[in-house]
């Protein structure tokens, strides 16, 4: 078609204000069921940490802490059958060390163990690492899931292995991993403060200041640099 | 040209990643893997098919000095509007392609396709372009997803066979280059004959 200026102002303004519209209306179709997907598959993390499905057992308290931005929320999990507590399972973002691009958000299963916890599941909630890379946190028996599950929470240290931590970091991802041994500290801390036991050992959520202060640790020339996209 | 030559064009002739040298970013950014240059690829060419039918269905309402503003427009509110529906109605689907659908977004294959072919043809032709064009990409890029794979990680779609004994460097974007200009020279060698 030739072009006017009348008839690529009209053009052009009836594309964007259809665009606009189609976009807004979709947006607000979807608003309810994108939550819906999204608590879902919170619920099916919560009894999956710790071994248990929705119909044995559920979930019979929150309790959610704000620390700044960030919100840990810590789900009391009982047994149908006989209402003993199965364990904790913890919301817990990393709040001192980013991810490589966002910070990573995890499900963690605490069950009690003697006078202690034993860290029983962890599934990756939300996270933006470079595939193939960071992201790799996601998979099924991974280094870090490897070297947490099964151990007594306290006696882990949370760092990576190669600063004196309990975690075996992802093959050329540092800074993913450390985000990872931090976002379970914050899980840690997180099911200390809900089940009263708040000590010592619950610093990362104390010494954590308003989210604005977050520290981004990139001191160590990372291999994840340079591959973006656009 | 006939039908069929359109589809086959997109993959050898025209392929978009080794010989029109399309949508380098993506290309480069999510081939760690076989797997998910699979991936990467099957979303491109869900999106090229709709929008290549889309602006061939509109072309002769633009005015042409406007006409790439246009394409971009329709293009982005279709992928936005494809990743809410998706994020809503198929969450298991978008969590395994989600983080590809924004890149689609700046995947200049798509506008590329729009200028060259759909806004010049009838809506069939631009519809199977689009399956060409896709299936060209997605072949590619599985294919050097599956090499970095093997060199990289020593596995491939995620089948491991030998486990940290190979160069990591494969998986980083170095790596990519590295692969991506091999299979280049060898793809047109091939592709001369």
């Amino acid at each position: 078609m030739k072009s006017s200026l009348k008839n690529m102002v009209v053009v052009l303004f009836t594309i964007t204000a259809v665009s606009a519209l189609l976009v807004a209306l979709v947006q607000d179709i979807t608003k309810d069921a994108i939550a819906t997907a999204n608590q879902e598959a919170k619920n099916v993390a919560k009894y999956k940490v710790l071994s248990t499905t929705a119909e044995e057992a559920m979930v019979v308290a929150d309790t959610t802490r704000h620390i700044g931005d960030f919100q840990i929320t810590v789900s009391t999990v009982q047994r149908k059958a006989d209402q003993s507590i199965v364990g904790y399972a913890v919301e817990a973002p990393s709040i001192t060390k980013s991810g490589y691009a966002d910070c990573i958000v995890l499900m963690v299963g605490f069950v009690e163990e003697g006078d202690g916890c034993v860290v029983n599941g962890v599934e990756v909630l939300s996270q933006k690492e470079t595939p193939g890379l960071g992201a790799n946190m996601t998979k099924e028996g991974n280094s870090l899931e490897r070297s947490i599950v099964g151990k007594s929470a306290k006696d882990v240290k949370f760092g990576v292995t190669k600063e004196g931590g309990s975690f075996d970091a992802l093959t050329g991802s540092t800074i993913s991993s450390r985000a990872y041994a931090n976002a379970i500290e914050t899980a840690y801390a997180g099911y200390l403060w809900a089940t009263g036991r708040l000590n010592t050992s619950a610093e990362a959520v104390e010494a954590a200041p308003s989210g604005a202060s977050m520290t981004y640790d990139n001191s160590e020339p990372e291999a994840q640099k340079g591959e973006s996209n656009e | 040209m006939s039908k069929l030559q359109i589809i086959t064009k997109g993959i050898l002739k025209e392929n978009p990643t080794f010989v029109l040298i399309l949508g380098m970013c993506p290309t480069l950014g999510v081939t760690s893997s076989a797997i998910n240059g699979m991936g990467m690829g099957v979303a491109t060419m869900a999106v090229l098919i709709m929008s290549n039918i889309v602006i061939a269905l509109i072309k002769n309402l633009i005015p042409d000095k406007v006409r790439i503003p246009a394409f971009i427009v329709v293009i982005a509110s279709f992928v936005t509007i494809i990743e809410m529906l998706m994020q809503a109605y198929v969450p298991a689907l978008y969590a395994s392609l989600g983080v590809f659908i924004p890149l689609i977004v700046v995947n200049c294959i798509i506008l590329g396709r729009a200028e060259a072919f759909a806004s010049k043809n009838g809506v069939l032709d631009s519809a199977l372009d689009g399956i060409g064009i896709g299936l060209g990409f997605t072949l590619s890029l599985t294919t050097i997803g599956a090499v970095r794979e093997v060199l990289g990680s020593g596995s491939i779609f995620g089948f491991t066979f030998a486990e940290g004994v190979m160069p990591l460097l494969f998986i980083l974007a170095p790596g990519g280059f590295l692969v991506l200009g091999y299979l280049m020279v060898l793809f047109n060698k091939v592709a001369k004959r």
